[in-house]
């Protein structure tokens, strides 16, 4: 598939608008794209997997306050913990963006399927790509923190 | 008369937001069913009386499609319409959809204004 940086704005926009749309929480892109993540403390990542002519992943990980924070906003009710409303919401927004990922691969000329979301959380914990797939972090901030967009594409 | 709704999405974050948004958006619908994949819906649908329904596509155990494939071979609730409410808003996908009997579709994400566009002349 070649450089896929031309994506990266697309992604960037479809996050801002599923903030702004539906979560309620107005974001901001700010700082270069890193290649790699590093540990991740006190977090939870949503994911969805890419399948079909190209392989790859679309991940959001969340601080857990801000995805407290998230999922508060969008059931309309206080959220203290992490529970499963909040791997849902975390999950739900994984699966909008990888949607997003999909479209703009179909367009063009991809077959890809979307795996269903899942989502991981802990103390602390690596996220790290397969070595034949470009990846890049996309660093976002949130009225209660940083949260970052992860795609990992089949070069 | 207010539209029953059958809400079809394995989150159930999404089916609270979409029913919200149906309240947001100023909508005249009456009860709000809920299912968690299609299996779930063909058996909502075959006990209550509903009027509509919007669907998810990715879901487990029977996603949107075979939904409507299934949904299409039963005389009783056949001709209830559906809308397809999800990620996937491809030609190829909601071609396939439409094909088999789908109204419509909206993508994910949304906001009251846009179900209020795309819904309204349904309910």
């Amino acid at each position: 598939m070649g450089d896929f940086s031309d994506i990266i704005p697309k992604v960037v926009a479809a996050t801002v608008e599923i903030f702004t749309g539906m979560v309620m929480m107005e974001i901001n892109q700010e700082g270069e794209p890193l290649t790699e993540l590093g540990i991740i403390k006190d977090s939870i990542t949503g994911m969805v997997g890419l399948a079909g002519t190209h392989k790859g992943m679309l991940a959001v990980h969340f601080p857990n306050d801000l995805a407290l924070a998230i999922t508060t906003s969008f059931l309309g009710m206080d959220v203290e913990e992490i529970n499963e409303d909040v791997q849902d919401a975390v999950g739900e927004i994984a699966n909008m963006l990888g949607g997003n990922v999909k479209t703009l691969l179909t367009d063009r000329g991809y077959d890809i399927q979307l795996s269903l979301p899942s989502t991981i959380s802990g103390e602390e914990y690596t996220f790290l790509a397969d070595s034949d797939l470009q990846q890049i972090v996309i660093p976002f901030t949130a009225p209660v923190g940083n949260f970052f967009v992860e795609l990992e594409l089949e070069a | 008369m207010a539209k029953n709704v059958l809400l079809v999405d394995d989150s159930s974050t999404m089916r609270k937001i979409v029913s919200r948004s149906l309240r947001q958006a100023g909508l005249d619908f009456g009860d709000i069913f809920e299912a968690g994949d299609g299996l779930e819906a063909l058996d909502v649908l075959e006990k209550e009386a509903v009027d509509i329904v919007l669907s998810d596509i990715n879901m487990p155990n029977m996603n949107g499609i075979e939904f409507l494939r299934e949904k299409s071979g039963r005389d009783g609730i056949k001709d209830i319409p559906v809308f397809m409410i999800s990620t996937e808003t491809g030609d190829d996908i909601i071609g396939e959809a439409k094909s088999l009997g789908a109204v419509g579709a909206l993508k994910k994400p949304f906001t009251p204004d846009k179900v209020n566009e795309v819904l309204g002349p349904f309910m």
